[in-house]
């Protein structure tokens, strides 16, 4: 069987052929023309049947041949009306082909052209997806050195904002702390974007290892609760915490967790301007479910998916003006997915949302990981 | 006698903001801007607290807090670790490699000095 490459025709592929030809055909890829049947089926495009090579005055090998080929048979194959390589038979006798043997060969010859483009096909695909892949990688790494690169700065200008704010320079006039206050509230926003995209971006590079050790669920969610209770205070929000006393002991990544669940309950104070927010915890199944619920406006179930997605939200001016980054919830999914959990929203608009995520009790492997 | 950091930071400004911070409550500051240099400065100074940043030129903020615990008579001296942020996980580098506590940037000055004065009260 010969291929196409440009405008030569290249043997790749024998059976039951003499040593001395596979060598000599290796050895001369074939351009069309009339010296060989290889060179005519390239030239005329067409079924080439000749009884008697030796009897073929265009035939340039006659008299070289020691062992001479007698009858020869050559078969287009063609992808479309591009002609991608020969098929070639041959007998050292002369016997010509019968028309049905030759039907058999032109057949054969249409589905082989099939098969080898099935698998160039699926050589291209995959050589696209490891190039996709390779791109992906070079993006998160982008981002991770990019957001390092914009945090040093940044931590100057809080750092310097914060000494003045604390009368290390002398007293700073009221008006001054005002400003201040203001350089470092929008200083820690950008911080927190920035912190948010450094997360997604080593998730996606698969360079975030979670550090497994046991903890007590119920010592995590009290943490979060007291980290978060000033801001639903503030909001005069009635934040309730219920744990049962008896939770077995869980093992994972304390501090991812008590992250995802710090997210969770940030936007339901955030979002929430009257009612309460509850965050619960039950253990089942091998699992422990942890909830938070909210009485807010609740997530219409168009944008309930989308949430989860990178710098989505909710698409209401509701949302829009409560500001955010949009990463967090994408960040807590890959989280809770990377403990082989699960993390997913019940709402209605008008009344409420709760936010559930499960973890197994006990994570021993980071999924996605031998 | 007033107690002496030795502060091993390549960034100017961040220099600046512990220079401003650690002398306003009386501390005495020194600096070494590589991490060679602040193994180096910490033998020769014996400082009372050495504050670590991680990424620094020629030699790493983990080595050179492994080289300055693995010295018998340095290894006393409490060291606390600059991170950058903690999801990079470079707080179990900091432990693995010995310190005595980490602040992960930025950090704020203020929790900063308490850190420094639960070693140096």
């Amino acid at each position: 069987m010969f291929r196409r490459d440009g405008d030569s025709y290249h043997g790749v592929a024998f059976y039951n052929t003499s040593p001395k030809i596979i060598d000599f055909v290796k050895r001369h890829p074939i351009k069309p023309g009339r010296h060989t049947i290889t060179a005519r089926v390239a030239l005329e495009r067409r079924t080439i049947h000749v009884a008697d090579l030796q009897a073929d005055p265009e035939y340039k090998y006659v008299r070289r041949d020691v062992d001479p080929i007698r009858t020869e048979l050559g078969v287009p194959m063609f992808r479309g009306n591009d002609l991608v390589g020969v098929n070639m038979l041959y007998k050292l006798v002369v016997q010509p082909f019968t028309d049905k043997q030759i039907e058999l060969v032109t057949t054969f010859a249409d589905q082989a052209v099939i098969a080898i483009e099935n698998v160039r096909l699926f050589e291209e695909i995959q050589e696209k997806s490891r190039q996709v892949e390779e791109a992906s990688k070079h993006k998160s790494q982008f981002l991770a050195n990019m957001s390092h690169e914009l945090r040093t700065p940044l931590n100057a200008i809080l750092g310097y904002a914060e000494l003045v704010l604390d009368g290390i320079y002398g007293d700073a006039p009221e008006k001054m702390r005002n400003v201040l206050e203001r350089i470092q509230t929008n200083g820690k926003h950008l911080l927190g974007l920035i912190n948010d995209v450094l997360d997604l971006s080593k998730i996606e590079a698969g360079q975030l290892v979670l550090s497994l050790n046991d903890y007590s669920i119920k010592d995590m969610m009290q943490g979060v609760y007291v980290a978060v209770e000033p801001l639903a205070g503030n909001k005069k929000l009635n934040f309730k915490l219920e744990v049962p006393p008896d939770l077995p002991a869980a093992r994972g990544d304390e501090r991812r967790l008590s992250q995802v669940l710090l997210n969770l309950v940030g936007n339901a104070i955030k979002f929430t301007d009257t009612g309460g927010v509850a965050m619960k915890a039950s253990a089942a199944n091998g699992s422990y479910t942890v909830a938070v619920a909210d009485t807010g406006p609740g997530i219409a179930e168009a944008d309930q998916a989308k949430i989860f997605e990178e710098f989505q939200q909710s698409d209401s001016t509701h949302t829009k003006a409560k500001g955010g980054t949009g990463l967090g919830l994408a960040i807590a999914k890959r989280i809770v997915e990377m403990h082989g959990g699960r993390l997913w929203v019940e709402s209605a608009l008008g009344s409420g949302s709760t936010f559930f995520f499960t973890v197994p009790l006990r994570v021993e492997h980071q999924a996605g990981k031998a | 006698m007033s107690k002496r950091i030795l502060v091993v930071e390549d960034q100017e400004d961040n220099r600046q903001i512990l220079r401003d911070l650690l002398g306003s409550v009386g501390y005495e500051m020194t600096e070494a801007w590589d991490g060679e240099a602040g193994v180096a400065a910490a033998k020769e100074q014996r400082p009372d607290l050495i504050l670590m940043d991680i990424q620094l030129p020629l030699m790493d903020g983990y080595e050179a807090t492994r080289r300055i615990k693995a010295d018998p008579e340095l290894k006393k001296i409490p060291i606390i670790v600059v991170t950058s942020y903690a999801l990079s996980g470079d707080d179990g580098k900091a432990q693995a490699a010995g310190c005595d506590a980490y602040v992960t940037k930025p950090y704020s000055p203020r929790q900063l000095l308490a850190k420094i004065k639960e070693f140096l009260p």
